[in-house]
């Protein structure tokens, strides 16, 4: 903004004593005017757009406290703010100015309107200036003296301090309705997030009583929804997962949740196909896969819900490939797959039964993988077929399956009953 | 004569104001970065809390199965440590799940703890960006920003907070080395460097939350199993943020912690002093 036009535009001439007081309130004009000591010096009473004004870099002679402008003021600039300001100034003198090159901001404390009304005050007076002694005593005025900032900021240096005044009860005011307000806050955050807490945290803190609520699980679905909503807008189906080389496969335990199964169901073992565009129920056994469907082979890392993940050499067909040799109903957008094999902890029958999405099972990286390590499964990784779906976490990549049924709706998830999430991608 | 109207540089210099006419104050914390710094109170505890339950699912730093226990986790290895040392716990029911008890959700929840993680560091990356905002607006970046002589100027601090209670002790003299910027190097050096941490665990965060679709950042970090020990050692820089923080803005007084809650400060006296008679 131009110089002058900014000082014309805050220097109302109907406000005598003000340089910049565009916001001063009037009833305050006729008692700071005569008391007004200094003629030549600029008196400020400060509007808010002026308590910047002090750190802007000012000619050491003129008044800084009037130079409500950012940037440093031109010669031309400043001679007409001051021949403005001694205009208007002059007549008010009073008899006991004492220093007229002291500039000064004067202030009523007992002003109401003491909270709009700020003064730029600044600790670090010039050695050249020395405060004005004053007479008058009948109203409590503050001096202020502007910080001469010769060096020129740059723009990562760190700003001077925007030094105010307050009058101490709005401080005390504002203190105490903003620590009131802090600590209803944090009492409110303590409370949410204490009903946050899972109800084990709570038993083991002495919490006795049992405070689930509806509430509290919609809050916690919604998150992992929304991170499924994140997963699945990351996911890209011609995006391909990091392969490794054979040095780097690492050890990849059995992770079967429960027991691990009677190896005797392989020779029965056979993948049913439902929900087919054909509407008919297909039964494949492992030779008539491994016969019909090209074999891949990649190296890729498995990576569990837990935090621990392995490096495999995998061996097996597209799902892709079996989706175009036996298409699903028109409507299908998921599939569901079963282990019937599947064991609980104690070794009792327990399905296990994973959801997920038809773009995912056609990422050209998802297998019905066969071999792990160049041999055929073993009936700890899920003999004899099991999915391998490396952008998904671990428990997706079911063991063992016996029955894929394509389906219109999200079918149901094992783990996603047991609190976790439904989509899982990684 | 009111004592305001005295030598300013004086009044100033020595005193809060205690003068009628009004009481000079400074700002200091925008309003959003006030907001984002309480906020982060319960958003870190969460993360943390829930975040070691995640760990005890699959700790990184394990060994050999102890013969004893059957123990193979570290953390875990210190609860019973913990419970065979300190006198009172040697009663304590799961030794191995000390730790966890203390300092986590609780062991073998993991499912619930990553719900609250995903929460909480939602909410941690909204936080952050409130925080941004108000550095942005109130210009406080400015003050963060390191300078070429903060590495030694933090060190000068270092050694007066670490000499401080001894010469208190021993009632000498010990100067506080002079800075005129808003933070000293020590403050500026930490308050730089948590934002960074902040950053940091974020991004870690996704490299281990979605290493296949955001593999490049895992490969930054040196692939998922580096990720998820720089994401834990993160943390631990929090912790060790915190603590010296919390300890130093205590002693320093009821106006530093104020500060943080009204954004203004009564302490406008030291900066320029100090930058004029430099």
């Amino acid at each position: 903004m131009n110089n002058e036009e900014k000082a014309n535009s805050l220097e109302p001439k109907d406000i005598p004593s003000t340089g910049t007081g565009s916001k001063l309130e009037a009833t305050k004009l006729p008692e700071a005017g005569p008391k007004d000591t200094n003629p030549a010096a600029p008196i400020a009473t400060e509007t808010p757009q002026s308590v910047e004004a002090i750190k802007q870099p000012v000619d050491p002679d003129e008044s800084p406290s009037r130079s409500v402008d950012h940037e440093p003021r031109t010669d031309e600039a400043a001679s007409f703010v001051a021949a403005k300001q001694e205009m208007a100034e002059l007549p008010e003198a009073g008899p006991g100015d004492a220093n007229p090159s002291v500039p000064m901001a004067m202030e009523k404390p007992e002003a109401v309107e003491a909270i709009e009304q700020q003064v730029d005050a600044d600790g670090s007076p010039s050695s050249s200036v020395e405060p004005a002694p004053r007479t008058d005593e009948a109203v409590p005025p503050v001096a202020v003296e502007p910080l001469f900032v010769k060096k020129h900021q740059s723009f990562f240096d760190e700003q001077p301090l925007h030094v105010i005044e307050r009058a101490p009860r709005v401080l005390r005011y504002r203190t105490r309705r903003e620590v009131l307000v802090f600590g209803i806050g944090a009492v409110a955050t303590a409370a949410g997030a204490g009903f946050l807490l899972p109800q084990n945290t709570l038993s083991r803190l002495g919490m006795r009583r049992d405070i689930s609520s509806p509430g509290k699980e919609w809050l916690l679905n919604k998150a992992l929804r929304i991170d499924d909503d994140v997963a699945e807008a990351l996911y890209l189906r011609n995006r391909m997962v990091p392969t490794y080389t054979k040095s780097q496969i690492t050890p990849l335990k059995n992770n079967y949740n429960g027991a691990t199964p009677d190896p005797s169901y392989i020779p029965e073992w056979r993948l049913t196909l439902d929900g087919l565009a054909s509407g008919l129920s297909v039964s494949l056994n492992i030779r008539n896969l491994l016969a019909s469907f090209r074999v891949h082979e990649q190296i890729t890392r498995l990576v569990c819900v837990e935090g621990w993940s392995a490096i495999a050499w995998w061996a097996g067909l597209r799902f892709d490939d079996l989706l175009s040799a036996y298409p699903p109903m028109s409507q299908a957008k998921w599939a569901r797959l079963e282990s019937s094999v599947n064991l609980g902890p104690r070794g009792n029958p327990d399905p296990y039964f994973v959801s997920l999405d038809l773009s995912t099972a056609r990422h050209p990286q998802t297998l019905l993988a066969t071999h792990l390590n160049g041999k055929p499964l073993t009936v700890e990784h899920g003999a004899p077929l099991r999915l391998l779906v490396p952008v998904k976490l671990g428990l997706k990549n079911i063991k063992a399956v016996t029955r894929i049924t394509y389906t219109k709706d999200e079918p149901a998830d094992y783990w996603a009953k047991r609190g976790y999430s439904r989509y899982d991608g990684i | 004569m009111p004592r305001s109207m005295q030598l300013p540089k004086e009044r100033i210099a020595t005193s809060t104001p205690e003068c009628q006419a009004g009481v000079l104050v400074v700002r200091r914390h925008h309003l959003l970065v006030r907001c984002s710094h309480w906020l982060n109170v319960p958003i870190l505890l969460g993360l943390i809390l829930s975040g070691v339950s995640i760990y005890w699912a699959s700790p990184i730093y394990q060994h050999k199965p102890d013969p004893l226990t059957g123990n193979f986790d570290t953390l875990a290895g210190v609860g019973i440590w913990i419970c065979a040392h300190v006198p009172g716990l040697h009663q304590y029911g799961s030794p191995p799940d000390w730790v966890y008890n203390h300092m986590s959700l609780g062991p073998g929840m993991l499912a619930v703890a990553l719900r609250l993680h995903w929460l909480c560091a939602y909410l941690f990356m909204l936080n952050s960006l409130v925080f941004v905002m108000g550095l942005a607006m109130g210009g406080g970046w400015h003050s963060l920003l390191p300078r070429r002589t903060d590495l030694r100027d933090a060190l000068k601090m270092f050694r007066y907070y670490i000499g401080l209670p001894l010469a208190k002790l021993t009632r000498r003299t010990w100067l506080h080395p002079r800075f005129n910027t808003k933070y000293n190097a020590l403050q500026r050096v930490a308050y730089c460097s948590v934002p960074v941490a902040g950053l940091l665990s974020v991004f870690t965060g996704w490299a281990i939350h979605k290493p296949m679709q955001l593999y490049w950042l895992t490969a930054i970090f040196g692939g998922y199993d580096k990720a998820r020990i720089w994401h834990f050692w993160l943390m631990w820089v929090f912790i060790l943020f915190v603590v010296p923080h919390v300890i130093l803005v205590l002693a320093d007084g009821w106006d530093t912690l104020r500060s943080m809650i009204v954004g203004w400060s009564t302490r406008v006296k030291r900066s320029e002093v100090i930058a004029h008679e430099q």
